[in-house]
């Protein structure tokens, strides 16, 4: 052949043709893509010793404990503790992914000041001090002063403990005795999450009266609406509030109320999340076995899809429900509502609520539970005979002699209106969100001065002249007080896995500076008192072993709380709550022709702070949940509002109103709107709420 | 690809998740995110373009209220065990199924991002990378050192955590032992679930609980009739229920069809 220019073209054209039948081009792409793998914007993980560490979630009050996998000590992942007596190994969904929150986008890391002081209005201005220690520090200060302000006489200054129980609260309340006007205010108790629904804040006045700031209160509220509703046994201890560990709400062992899941043969919830996220995952889910499950709730919710028996109830009648059996199982008592009332309230059969009641009683001990609208479902109990047998007294775990001489335990909705001056809001750990409007109408019409702490700054903050930065967990060091399905006493504590960022600050030991009390070692007096008292054990989740605590020294006792142990006071240290009584309108929303949806909240599991940014995985790249912002409607309600699936909508009721992302979800009944519970939702619904849906 | 045989003993892991507990709480999904370095959502992602390797589902009977009864349904891939579909239609070789451990996993290196197995899955359990990997800043710092990510353009599913896996034969071998003992490797999925409704183990071994469940004629496997021998079986004891996993089954739990 001649080597012409023709034949060399010919030549390289059928060489390139044929390539591409090789396998060389396929390994072209496939070394791309190995080299595309180490594309610099792919993170890379950190290399260091694989270690193990234990500590315990303080994300909710059941304070599971936690096994962290930590490389070159940072926490790479967590896991519950097998064999543990309280959490059981179980850790929940938020739990899981808790390394996150320190790197959360919505971390506050400034402190932040409202631009028109004392205004208190939409308008907040970011006042930057991020990097600048002095302007963090004249912050402070301000927030001292204003601590300290002289307030007019009948004025107070308080701090509202959104989670009570702690050491940290020990401290809020022996700062607020050590203050002109102090008060030291909780929102929860055995009625938790109760406050934005008029008969549970009665019933929470009774539970408190005798304790209460304002004893009367709970009476005027009572005539003002012309009922005796929930009037107090005369069980409860007037000298509390000074005698430190006994002296709880209404004379209850300042542990609380607790129920003791192990005991009970056929559970009622009125709309308790029972077994999404309520008390202590791991042990509800290992006695479920135990107990046949009735859930009475208006939402096809998880618990109430997996449990034995669902009563679809009408929005907000739980306490019509609760009325309408206690008139069944007592009636020697006057009751308000009858089973016919109930039965109208609910959309049950009379039969249905009378087979209830008969179950009640007949395939005990039965536990009645309330949920998030239905608080006077405790009062149900002493009439099934759960009172002392289910539903116990808990003691609390045992504190230093010299922090009892204190301010007492007072109930928010027991302050008079326009009473508080300076409020300073602990939010953080989360706890029951209180709505806002339940707090404002607290503060004096002038000038009030509200100081949060939190990790974010999307709860109380949004409403604070002052929003100071907090660590979050796991980077505190705080104990966690005991769960409600904990009968006895308990001590455990968060230990910090990673540092905290340089200008967070510690809210106790920032108030006890403020007014000058040392509380900077109070979780180590704690302890040593705990131990001091000799009883209980100690349970290692490094070892998976328990202890008597008499028998470990001081020393080591306070080294194993640093490495996640747990102490548990005996079982035998409970008594049975004081009585009450039951007897009240029911609290349902009203009708309203403007308003003709019923907005109930959803997804109530730490509504208050923003979780790991992974959920991501449970509420859009998947529906298992009903993310923030977003509420469910049934097919026809959107359609008749105009909105479709995806689509931005504003839920309004007559306290405000949000802007939402409406899910079309075929299992909420017609006429009600499922609304993650979040702070915007929860400041303009309350549990419940009358609402419209219109479409943006 | 089939990777050579290695020596050592054969296993052929699987999984029995009792629906009857599970609460769908959503720990496993969270957990096994964490444990594979998988991100959190894009904006604009949704639950067709997102990534969760485990995902759970809600499934009713289809009946009114009160006749209607739920179930949540953990899924994941499904680790077919004879003519794995994905396997079979890769043509870059980016699927691996490991015949020391039975383990079908995905080889990101290798993958095109053709999408061909996703096609092929009848269980839906293969997810594509739309976005590259992105986490909050510092929080990449929280990431698993045994897992690498994933770069956009590639598809990625369950692999049991077959980190784990290695990590276990490795202390193995630390201790001076040829094999892994029942319950040194457990997948992330299982260690999280609070109501212990994911079980996991060889199936080779008739002690392990998916063999068991595998025995138990209230346990089913999805889409059984396709013949792909799953190794994740399910248990339940709602006839509905089991219907819906596999039609084939016959009143009494048993399957019908091997297709």
């Amino acid at each position: 052949m001649q080597n012409t220019r023709r034949n060399l073209l010919k030549f390289i054209g059928g060489a390139a043709a044929g390539a591409v039948f090789t396998p060389v081009p396929w390994r072209l792409i496939t070394d791309t893509a190995l080299w595309s793998e180490n594309w610099p914007g792919i993170p890379r993980p950190l290399r260091g010793e694989v270690t193990a560490r234990y500590t315990n979630c303080s994300l909710c009050p059941a304070g599971c404990a936690v096994r962290a996998r930590c490389v070159g000590g940072q926490p790479v992942s967590l896991a519950g503790v097998a064999g543990h007596p309280l959490s059981r190994g179980g850790l929940c969904a938020f739990g899981v992914a808790g390394h996150h929150l320190p790197y959360h986008p919505a971390r506050l890391t400034q402190g932040r000041v409202e631009a028109a002081a004392g205004a208190l209005s939409k308008a907040v201005a970011n006042c930057n001090v991020e990097g600048s220690r002095k302007q963090l520090a004249a912050n402070l200060d301000a927030s001292k002063a204003a601590l300290m302000a002289a307030c007019n006489p009948g004025e107070s200054v308080a701090v509202l403990d959104l989670r009570p129980g702690r050491t940290a609260s020990w401290t809020y309340r022996r700062a607020m005795g050590a203050v002109h006007n102090g008060l030291y205010l909780t929102a929860g108790g055995p009625f938790s999450g109760a406050a934005a629904n008029p008969l549970a804040e009665k019933a929470r006045k009774s539970w408190l009266a005798g304790e209460s700031a304002c004893p009367t209160e709970a009476q005027a509220l009572a005539q003002q609406r012309g009922t005796d509703a929930f009037v107090c046994e005369p069980t409860r201890g007037s000298d509390r509030h000074h005698d430190g560990v006994s002296s709880g709400p209404g004379g209850v062992a300042s542990g609380g109320v607790a129920v003791d899941l192990t005991k009970p043969r056929t559970v009622l919830s009125l709309g308790a999340p029972v077994l999404d996220g309520w008390g202590t995952p791991g042990n509800v889910l290992a006695a479920r076995a135990n107990f046949r499950l009735i859930q009475a709730e208006a939402l096809e919710s998880r618990t109430a899809s997996l449990a034995d028996l669902w009563l679809r109830i009408r929005p907000g009648s739980g306490s019509t429900l609760a009325l309408g059996l206690a008139a069944l199982l007592d009636a020697h008592i006057a009751q308000a509502v009858t089973v016919a009332d109930a039965a109208a309230a609910t959309g049950l059969t009379e039969q249905q609520i009378k087979d209830l009641a008969a179950e009640l009683t007949s395939h005990g001990p039965a536990l009645v539970l309330p949920g998030y609208d239905c608080p006077e479902a405790w009062a149900l109990n002493q009439l099934t005979g759960a009172w002392g047998e289910t539903v116990v007294a808990r003691q609390e775990a045992p504190v230093p002699e010299h922090w009892k001489n204190c301010a007492p335990v007072t109930d928010l909705a027991a302050v008079p209106d326009g009473a508080i001056r300076t409020l300073i809001i602990d939010e953080s750990a989360p706890g029951d969100y209180v709505p806002w409007n339940a707090i404002r109408r607290k503060l004096v019409a002038d000038n009030p001065v509200v100081i949060t702490f939190g990790w974010t700054p999307d709860g109380y903050g949004r409403h604070s002249l002052f929003v100071l930065p907090t660590a979050v967990y796991p980077e505190t060091l705080e104990d966690i007080p005991a769960a409600i399905d904990s009968p006895a006493a308990v001590f455990r504590m968060a230990v910090p896995l990673v540092a905290a960022p340089p200008g967070v600050v510690n809210p106790a030991d920032f108030v006890a500076r403020a007014v000058g009390i040392d509380a900077s070692n109070a979780l180590r007096e704690r302890a040593d008192a705990i131990r001091k008292a000799g009883h209980g054990v100690l349970f290692s989740s490094a070892d998976g072993t328990s202890r008597p605590a008499a028998q470990v020294p001081p020393d080591d006792f306070w080294k194993a709380l640093l490495e996640g142990a747990c102490w548990m006071d005996t079982e035998g240290r409970r008594s049975a709550p004081p009585a009450i009584d039951m007897t009240g309108p029911e609290a349902r929303p009203s009708e309203d022709a403007r308003l003709p949806l019923v907005a109930v909240l959803a997804e109530t599991a730490l509504a208050t702070v923003p979780p790991s940014p992974l959920m991501t995985k449970l509420h859009q790249e998947s529906n298992l949940r009903l993310g923030r912002s977003r509420a469910a409607l049934h097919p026809e309600t959107a359609r008749s509002c105009g909105s479709a699936e995806g689509g931005r909508a504003v839920l309004e009721t007559s306290l405000g109103r949000c802007e939402i992302l409406v899910v079309v979800d075929s299992s909420v009944p017609p006429g009600v709107v499922q609304v993650a519970a979040a702070p915007e939702a929860i400041d303009i619904c309350g549990a419940f709420a009358r609402c419209r849906v219109a479409f943006l | 690809m089939i990777s050579e045989k290695k020596p050592g003993k054969i296993s052929r892991y699987g999984m029995s998740v009792d629906i009857d507990k599970c609460t769908g709480c959503g720990a496993c999904m969270i957990a096994c995110a964490v444990e594979n370095n998988v991100p959190p959502a894009q904006e604009g992602a949704t639950d067709l373009t997102g990534l969760t390797w485990m995902r759970v589902f809600k499934v009713d009977n289809g009946q009114e209220y009160p006749a209607k009864q739920s179930v949540y349904f953990p899924m994941m891939c499904q680790h077919c065990g004879l003519e794995t579909p994905c396997y079979l239609v890769c043509p870059q070789q980016a699927v691996d199924v490991d015949p020391a451990t039975g383990i079908v996993g995905q080889i990101p290196g290798r993958c095109l991002g053709c999408r061909y197995c996703m096609a092929a899955c009848p269980y839906h359990a293969r997810y594509f990378n739309w976005w590259d990997p992105k986490w909050p800043a510092g929080m990449e710092k929280t990431l698993n050192p045994n897992v690498a990510p994933r770069m956009r353009g590639v598809v990625e599913k369950c692999n049991f955590c077959h980190g784990r896996w290695h990590a276990a034969v490795q202390r193995a071998a630390e201790a001076g032992l040829k094999e892994i003992q029942p319950g040194d490797y457990v997948p992330a999925c299982v260690e999280a679930c609070p109501a212990g409704a994911i079980q996991f183990g060889d199936l080779n071994d008739p002690s392990s609980a998916p063999s068991k469940a595998a025995k138990d004629p209230q346990s089913f496997r999805l889409l059984v009739k396709l013949g792909t021998e799953p190794k994740v079986y399910y248990h339940s004891r709602r006839e509905w229920a089991r219907r819906i996993g596999d039609p084939s089954q016959a009143p009494d739990g048993k399957e019908t069809s091997h297709g």
